[in-house]
């Protein structure tokens, strides 16, 4: 019965909502057609922009909102509207939000180009840091920074000194990324600036810390000394940090670990506890989803972690990989990196860097190299079937790459010689000219290296040697293979290691192929490409030094020069006067006399043994080397991935041989706030608590620079490395001293004296505040 | 770590939408989309290379000779390009990390991400941008969340509000402080969300992804699974989310919500339990990798990662080809392993090489070749092809195969010059619903921290990319 009543309760209501909907989409006919309207923003001809002036000018929001969107429209066209900033910078102080966003995003475009006109608004920039409202606070301070006068540099400082105070975290975090921008507007202001960073270094909050990283390496990348106190603190927290903020704190921590702490051992059993930290903290990074982290977090077990420790980045580059072909085509690069100095780590996931025929070329040719990184006696029989599938891709790239990893694979792992040499023997046979001249080209390395390893142990005589009997299988193979490059090879490789001392029917001195490879090219020789042309040539007096007495191939051999003495390329025309002159007094002087008038030349004649080291010697030992790995470029850097040097490509140092004295690194406010992590996830009681952590970073000027005395004197003298050294070289001197004669000192040697000093008397006091709130507060943090 | 700016291209190559771009000349944006524009025509024209193939990372050169060189990151999203031109020393990843977060924020904003959504909210766009990124290059709020106090989604309400002439929206956003921008203390959570009734829904999807090497045994094999949620929960809840066979779980990436504070991820590490406090929405809570064998660390990993353990796949596909200089006749027989559930959108490409003509296909269901009166009996059952001659594919698609069932077809090609060079390797894509590998399953979710008890919907579905090479 209910249930019946509920029935009609509910189709009552939906028939109700049937035509609330109806009567909506009624009224709103009028709404689609500004939907539309908002598309013909971006069409709109041009001549609708005179109006925009009396728009912007007008009383109604919606006149004003219309105009902006119009500016916007253009901008977006790529115009250049820069001539209404003057209406749009009066439109600045509108209480409409929607139309002062517009107005903000219309000026930090055109500050820039405007700059006087923006000074107009500044004013209202000021007025608008005390809002109540965090983002309005925000907006106006990335628009009042991204006014590029120098004259104003001394606002935007202050502006950012304010916001650098703000109660809202995000605020805080727009003051230092404002930060950069001034230091490059006018970099004399740097000492201001360096204490304002050095103000939110300590920022309770992790929101703004990862942007505090980026205003620190923009302004003082070297004044690391800066982090000493904080750096353990950073370690704790970067757990916290969004993912942005943890990819710029992560390299800020690279270089201060790198800088700052001992070498840790190869064996990792000595370890500063510092750098330990840091890859502890760091360890929970490698299952971010985001792959900057992910890569940042490598970075760091690359560069500063024991080698014992690299393996925990092995399962989350290789996690990548399966994502956006994007993210996989630069993670290859990195893991075929760090594959080269350690192939170990990746070894056993070799199957994760299959070629497939979907991959996009730049990816094809990674993996065939990172696999080649990967061979190992287990792994090669399974990586070489890789690399023979390989060169059936349809892209010729590709093909050559895969064919010349199978040589390399030969070279570096040698029982896989036999099944490269089978397979390259197979790929002679296939249909397309890239394959087969690729293949040729890489037998021809192999069969070379192979004879020279020979040659050290036995003479090349043996016809069972492997290299021989591959030479006469390619020379039997002749006519088959089309592509002018590997048969210039072939024709080569047959005339080098023609000569045989076994006994022959045929000719002497020569194994019985070689006459035959010569008869073959000279055959269709007009019809021979130039190179091939060539190697013919020089094959003819190949032979006939080896065997000058022989009458069919000395006829053979004549009829190849004077065919080439009349060839179209003087390249070949030139060769075969060159052999010819070189023959001169190897060919006996009956058949030299028959068809030509002796002439009378100068210059040497040499004799056949001469003519012998001249044609055949030297050419051996034609390994193909790697290419020196000089990339020195980072992990993470763009130089890595393009292949060319970019702009600011970073170096990273080298370890100190001792780390700094880690006493440096005790921070005092660490023992009083054991949660300095904040505890932010919680119910309600605890949102008051944070922000309340938040709330008391306020710089009052006021504030007694008494709090100086309350400080540690160990951490407090040592503000920075100059003047830890200078107290050092103090303490030598005088090894009793009051500490106000110390304080003195300190003074001196400080660059930025005072100011810095009195800055820090404000640090003190505030965290003296914070201090003394925290203990009301712990009630509550307990209770949750 | 900064980008340069972001540009948004349209399906021909000219720009949409651009951020501003920082102290660098005028030209700078339109010369990174020239060398985009350059690329895309060079991938087309060059013979050999398949159209699409340009590295995602493209080197532009200085334009004169005060500058330095850069380099243009492009990512495709539905029919735009997205450029992130970079310059110095930044990390690629970075770049598309940041493009990743922008395109999800924009489907998050408009559902649809194309040409004309952008056009119609160009204005949001706009402020996304300037929220997003700061001028300087560096991200800014990136959690959908958080930007949804900022910047207001369009919806019919601000459209309503907007004909209607009166203007609400900064009453509403300046309003009290509690509702305001940033007032909640966990960055990736709303203050104050309030729902009638508490759900949360899981969507765990898996991917396999398998090479098979001619002889026909896989030589890779590895599933995915990406577990979505959609959370409606009333407050800040703290949820502890267990399942019965957490082991077969490897590789683990996780939301910050479950990242963020160390107790969280030990608890992971201890009890394979998630704790964590969802943001309001569509989120992605956690990706891993399906590993069987719990305990394949170490050299036995070799075997392992070759397929041989997990489940064979659900497809079976037999395929022969006969190539001589002029022409390629191929058949494919594809049969489905699966006994009681149906594989849906099987597509199976192959690419046949530039010179390709004359294609024809004959399809049918039934085992191939012995039996072509039982295939033209049966008919073609649903199954098509076609041929995309731009990008040289031969689209084979069945949209439902039932259990068991057997499905073939039979093409010829010819070329016009050099030997058919197709690609040796046939690519199939297929799904199949409720169904999981892993068949990962919720065991319970507690939430405290707040008094009801939310309902919980869990789904599951599969999709697989096999490659079956010849």
């Amino acid at each position: 019965m209910s249930g019946q009543y509920f029935n009609s309760i509910t189709e009552n209501a939906s028939r109700l909502g049937m035509r609330i909907q109806e009567s909506i989409s009624e009224h709103t006919r009028e709404l689609s057609i500004t939907r539309g309207a908002s598309t013909a923003y971006l069409e709109a001809p041009d001549d609708k922009s005179k109006n925009i002036r009396k728009q912007l000018d007008s009383n109604s929001d919606r006149e004003k909102l219309d105009a902006m969107k119009r500016l916007i429209a253009m901008i977006s066209k790529g115009r250049n509207v820069s001539e209404y900033f003057a209406q749009v910078v009066k439109n600045v102080a509108s209480h409409n939000l929607e139309i002062r966003k517009l107005v903000y995003i219309y000026l930090l475009r055109y500050a820039e180009q405007e700059p006087d006109l923006a000074l107009l608004s500044i004013n209202t920039f000021q007025k608008d840091l005390t809002d109540i409202n965090p983002l309005i606070r925000a907006m106006a301070l990335r628009v009042l920074s991204g006014i590029k006068v120098p004259v104003i540099g001394s606002i935007v400082v202050l502006a950012i000194k304010k916001c650098a105070a703000d109660v809202s975290p995000y605020v805080r975090k727009n003051a230092a990324l404002a930060i950069p921008k001034c230091f490059e507007l006018d970099p004399s202001h740097t000492p201001a600036l360096i204490t304002i960073i050095t103000t939110l270094l300590r920022d309770r909050s992790s929101l703004c810390i990862g942007s505090v990283a980026v205003a620190f390496e923009a302004v003082c990348p070297t004044r690391l000394d800066l982090l000493h106190q904080q750096y353990r603190r950073l370690c704790r927290i970067l757990v916290d940090v969004d993912e942005w903020g943890q990819v710029d704190l992560l390299s800020l921590l690279l270089r201060y670990a790198r800088m700052m702490l001992a070498r840790p051992d190869v064996e990792g059993d000595s370890i500063d506890p510092d750098l330990n930290l840091l890859l502890n903290s760091t360890e929970p990074l490698l299952q971010s989803r985001n792959p900057a982290v992910v890569l940042g977090a490598t970075r760091i077990f690359y560069y500063t972690g024991p080698p014992s420790r690299l393996s925990k980045v092995t399962q989350p580059l290789l996690r990548l990989l399966p994502g956006s072909k994007e993210v996989s085509r630069i993670v290859l690069v990195y893991i075929s990196v760090i594959a080269r100095d350690s192939p170990y780590l990746f070894t056993p996931y070799y199957t994760r860097f299959l070629v497939s025929t979907e991959d996009l070329r730049v990816v094809k040719l990674t993996k065939i190299q990172l696999l080649l990184h990967l061979l190992t006696p287990e792994t090669y029989s399974s990586i070489l079937r890789e690399f023979i599938d390989c060169a059936d891709d349809t892209d010729n790239e590709v093909v050559t790459v895969a064919v010349q990893a199978l040589g390399k694979c030969s070279h570096q792992i040698p029982e896989s010689t036999q099944t490269c040499l089978n397979a390259l023997i197979s790929m002679i046979k296939s249909r397309h000219d890239t394959v087969v001249s690729s293949a040729v080209l890489v037998l021809k390395i192999l069969v070379q290296n192979e004879l020279e390893v020979e040659s050290h142990s036995r003479p090349i005589q043996t016809q069972q040697n492997p290299g021989m009997s591959i030479i006469s299988h390619l020379a039997h193979r002749i006519d088959d293979i089309k592509h002018p490059q590997a048969r210039a090879c072939v024709v080569w490789l047959a005339g080098q290691y023609a000569a045989s001392d076994a006994p022959s029917a045929d000719c002497e001195g020569m194994h019985d192929w070689a006459p035959d490879v010569l008869r073959k090219a000279v055959k269709g020789f007009i019809n021979e490409d130039p190179i091939v042309k060539l190697q013919v040539i020089t094959m003819a007096a190949k032979l006939l030094v080896l065997n000058p007495t022989d009458r069919t191939l000395l006829l053979l051999g004549r009829h190849t020069l004077n065919l080439a003495k009349y060839d179209l390329d003087y390249d070949v025309r030139d060769r075969a006067r060159m052999v010819g002159a070189l023959l001169v007094g190897v060919l006996p002087k009956e058949v030299n006399g028959a068809d030509e008038v002796p002439e009378e030349r100068g210059g040497v004649v040499l004799r056949r043994e001469q003519v012998r080291v001249v044609l055949f010697n030297g050419k051996a030992g034609v390994v193909d080397k790697d290419k020196p790995s000089d990339d020195r470029s980072l992990l993470g850097s763009l130089g890595m991935i393009t292949g060319r040097p970019m702009r600011g490509d970073d170096i990273l140092t080298d370890w100190l041989e001792e780390g700094i004295e880690p006493s440096l690194r005790t921070n005092p406010d660490d023992t009083t706030t054991p949660s300095a992590i904040p505890t932010a996830i919680s119910s309600r009681p605890h949102s008051k608590a944070t922000s309340a952590h938040a709330s008391p970073v306020i710089l009052t000027p006021g504030a007694s620079p008494s709090g100086s005395a309350m400080r540690d004197s160990s951490k407090g003298l040592w503000g920075d490395l100059d003047s830890f050294y200078a107290e050092e070289s103090e303490e030598e001197e005088e090894d009793v001293g009051s500490e106000d004669d110390e304080e003195n000192e300190d003074d001196n040697d400080e660059e930025d004296g005072e100011e810095v000093d009195e800055e820090d008397g404000d640090e003190d006091s505030l965290d003296a505040t914070t201090n003394e709130t925290r203990p009301m507060l712990q009630p509550s943090v307990g209770a949750s | 770590m900064a980008i340069d700016g972001l540009i948004i291209l349209d399906s021909a190559g000219r720009p949409i939408i651009q951020s501003g771009f920082r102290s660098t000349s005028p030209s700078y944006a339109l010369v990174h989309i020239d060398a985009y524009n350059n690329a895309v025509a060079a991938a087309e024209s060059k013979p050999g290379s398949r159209p699409g193939d340009i590295d995602p990372v493209i080197y532009v050169p200085p334009f004169n000779s005060a500058d330095s060189p850069s380099a243009c990151c492009h990512v495709p999203c539905g029919d735009l390009q997205i450029l992130c031109p970079l310059s110095g020393d930044v990390d690629p990843l970075f770049a598309f990390a940041f493009v990743q977060t922008f395109v999800d924020i924009l489907t998050e904003y408009f559902a649809t991400v194309n040409a004309v959504t952008l056009k119609d909210n160009f204005d949001v766009v706009y402020q996304l941008l300037e929220e997003t990124l700061d001028s300087g290059g560096h991200p800014l709020t990136t959690s959908p969340n958080a930007l949804r106090d900022i910047v207001l989604p369009p919806s019919l309400l601000t459209k309503l509000l907007s004909v209607a002439g009166a203007n609400f929206s900064h009453t509403m956003n300046a309003g009290s402080s509690a509702s305001g921008p940033f007032a909640s203390p966990i960055p990736w959570r709303r203050a104050g969300v309030k729902y009638a009734s508490n759900e949360i829904y899981f969507d765990t999807a898996e991917e396999i992804k398998a090479i098979v090497g001619k002889n026909g045994t896989p030589l890779s094999c590895n599933v995915w699974g990406v577990a979505q949620a959609n959370s409606r929960l009333s407050g800040t809840p703290d949820c502890l989310l267990t399942f019965t066979n957490a082991h077969v779980l490897a590789d683990c990436s996780f939301h910050p919500c479950v990242r963020q504070t160390l107790d969280r991820l030990q608890r992971w590490a201890r009890d394979k339990s998630l704790s964590f406090v969802p943001p309001d929405g569509n989120f992605t809570l956690f990706e891993y990798r399906y590993a069987p064998a719990a305990s394949s660390t170490g050299t036995s990993l070799v075997a392992s990662q070759g397929g041989k353990d997990n489940d064979p796949l659900p497809i079976a596909l037999k395929h022969s080809f006969d190539i001589t200089n002029t022409s390629c006749t191929f058949e494919v027989s594809v049969t489905s392993r699966l006994t009681t559930r149906d594989i849906e959108g099987f597509v199976a490409k192959l690419y046949v090489g530039d010179n390709a003509t004359a294609i024809k296909c004959v399809m049918g269901r039934g085992s191939a070749g012995m039996s072509r009166g039982l295939a033209t009996e049966t008919g073609s059952g649903g199954s098509s092809w076609s041929f995309d001659a731009k990008s040289k594919v031969v689209r084979w698609e069945i949209p439902k195969m039932a259990s068991s069932s057997s499905w073939y077809l039979r093409g010829s090609f010819n070329s016009t010059s050099t030997p058919p060079r197709p690609a040796h390797a046939i690519q199939t894509h297929f799904e199949i619903h409720s169904y999981t590998f892993s068949s990962l399953e919720v065991e319970s979710l507690k939430v405290t921290g707040e008094q009801y008890k939310p309902y919980k919907g869990v789904r599951g579905r599969t999709s697989g990319n096999i490659e079956w090479r010849w």
